[in-house]
């Protein structure tokens, strides 16, 4: 059975009279254990997709199944336990993360609603998930103004793990990022896939869409315009739109 | 070889924290631009890149920044005692600027006609004709379709493809010899890159004009620069030219080349560079690198100034241990 799967979504919004279309009836499928990607340009609908996909926005038309059952029960999306399988990590880990809060506390804060310990017990579990990600307990106590955009964006990962979900929807995670702090990012990301998480990954960075997925969606105007696996997109892409991104990536040394 | 249009000499700029603290924010930046070149300018966050981007323009006052120490010099001018008279000769008019944020950057209560003609004119008076001619005849040049029906428009009318290119075309009204472009392709997206990229080399091709443009992303600057200039943590730590990009001399620019990912097998072992860049204000004594490099030993932190090797010709590193490491 496929992990999560999107049946004829759309999404529609309305602003000052104009109504605007931004998922066009879309089927979507993640199967267990794998990394699907979303590629495609901005404003044509991906991260309203992925928003869809945690629950977040409520799609216009169609449904999304976790495991079988639809996510949303009544006004409820992802009751209950449901609301642990799943969980996001954002664009900007500028702004993701409370300002006022310790990057510890942050994190403790997801274990404690979701798991009910106590205080310390929460702050334990907290720091051993920011050392995972590869934050020390000296950085673990500073607030995310004194951490660089690479260690923030590894306590946002950190955060959504707190609970022990079964699906990551990660939404352009290395477009803030340097090129260093990305490939430390990635490294976290396979390591997370050998143990068994799945992933939507959304980006417009095709490199890290290859490297990363198993599958990949490409998206044009609230469309799929083409799917398949990632090698065959990669090595043979069928569709005018994949060819052109696809074309536009730099590639140094290979001249 | 002719005269470098630019020149940066072990330039170091010092920014202003409270009224007795002083920061270094770049410590050494010494490389030069010849004229016509395009020249790539790389290093993560923080590393002053865009600080050095703002010696250029003569704008680093407004960060509360000074030139501290050493020399920079535009086409034999010295630009670190300019006044402001001699940079309103400079600014638009010898020395262009495309920003870093093409969305913010045209101002959001002005149409697009307004500021073209604004940096068309540069405060001197011309007649309104010829300055609509010379707006249309700019946002031709950049390949913009329609290009009356958008000198009427407001930015928030054009995607942003199309404002970075309104940015460009300001840039190249006067027709400089050099172009500052910090990050013009940032938050856009790989076509629309891939076009800017293209527009920029056409416009150094038809008007020979130099352009230094300050990345992030180095297959990309690789991809297209004649040769790099390695920032980190407020030094040049390397001059290469792109097609030598595999004979680097310093450890970081290897590392960084090693990084991508674009080389790597899916899923296979990345290369990572360990820790992270060191801060502004807790920089290491001596090579600022070498808490991160793998080929490391004591002596490279010794605290004396790092000087800049010459390779060969276009080719400079300041690694010390360059010979030892990769031989003669």
């Amino acid at each position: 059975m496929n992990l999560l799967e999107a049946f004829d979504v759309s999404v529609t919004f309305k602003a000052f009279g104009y109504e605007v279309q931004a998922v066009k009836n879309v089927d979507f499928v993640l199967p267990q254990g794998k990394v699907v990607g979303i590629v495609g340009e901005s404003g044509s609908g991906k991260s309203t997709f992925a928003r869809v996909l945690s629950g977040l926005q409520e799609p216009t038309g169609g449904y999304v199944t976790y495991l079988g059952a639809p996510i949303q029960d009544g006004k409820e999306i992802y009751k209950g336990e449901l609301r642990k399988a799943v969980q996001m990590v954002f664009q900007d880990p500028y702004s993701s993360l409370n300002p006022r809060m310790r990057i510890i506390n942050a994190v403790a804060e997801a274990v404690r609603v979701h798991q009910n310990p106590n205080k310390a017990e929460a702050q334990q579990i907290a720091l051993d998930l920011l050392k995972r990600m590869g934050i020390s307990e000296i950085d673990a106590f500073k607030y995310p103004s004194s951490l660089s955009g690479g260690q923030r964006q590894r306590a946002s990962v950190a955060r959504a793990l707190s609970v022990q979900p079964k699906i990551l929807i990660a939404d352009e995670p290395t477009s803030a990022i340097d090129q260093s702090a990305q490939s430390q990012l990635l490294e976290l990301f396979s390591e997370l896939i050998k143990d068994g998480l799945s992933i939507v990954l959304v980006s417009h960075d095709l490199g890290v869409i290859r490297y990363l997925t198993d599958n990949v969606y490409v998206m044009q105007n609230g469309e799929f315009v083409e799917t398949g696996s990632s090698s065959k997109i990669f090595e043979n892409p069928s569709n005018a739109y994949t060819q052109k991104l696809i074309a536009s990536i730099p590639s140094s040394g290979k001249k | 070889m002719s005269n470098p249009l630019v020149q940066f000499d072990s330039l170091r700029i010092d920014v202003k924290v409270t009224r007795t603290r002083r920061l270094t924010i770049v410590n050494s930046a010494t490389f030069d631009v010849q004229p016509g070149q395009l020249l790539g300018l790389i290093g993560e966050s923080g590393s002053g890149k865009t600080m050095l981007c703002r010696s250029l323009v003569g704008t680093l006052h407004r960060r509360g920044a000074y030139i501290n120490s050493g020399s920079l010099t535009f086409n034999g001018i010295d630009l670190i005692s300019a006044s402001a008279k001699e940079w309103r000769d400079i600014r638009g008019k010898e020395i262009g600027y495309i920003p870093q944020s093409a969305l913010a950057g045209p101002n959001p209560v002005m149409t697009i006609g307004a500021q073209m003609a604004e940096a068309i004119q540069l405060g001197e008076k011309m007649d309104k004709n010829v300055v609509r001619k010379r707006a249309i005849e700019l946002l031709e040049i950049v390949q913009i379709r329609r290009p009356e029906i958008v000198l009427k428009q407001y930015p928030y009318e054009l995607s942003g493809g199309m404002k970075q290119r309104v940015m460009i075309a300001c840039a190249i009204a006067r027709e400089p010899k050099l172009i500052v472009a910090d990050e013009p392709t940032t938050g856009l997206d790989v076509t629309v890159q891939a076009e800017i990229m293209q527009l920029l080399k056409q416009i150094r091709k038809d008007l020979n004009t130099a352009i230094i443009l300050v990345s992030h992303d180095l297959p990309l600057i690789n991809e297209v620069c004649d040769d790099i200039v390695i920032m980190h943590a407020g030094s040049t730590v390397e001059k290469i030219p792109s097609a030598k990009i595999q004979d680097t001399r310093h450890p970081y620019t290897e590392a960084l080349y090693r990084s991508r990912i674009d080389l790597v097998e899916p899923r296979g072992k990345l290369v990572t560079i360990n820790g992270q860049p060191p801060t502004v204000g807790d920089w290491p004594t001596g090579c600022r690198f070498a808490g991160r490099c793998d080929y490391a030993k004591p002596g490279c932190s010794a605290d004396v100034e790092i000087p800049s090797i010459k390779i060969g010709p276009n080719h400079l590193t300041s690694c010390i241990r360059q010979a030892e490491i990769w031989g003669k």
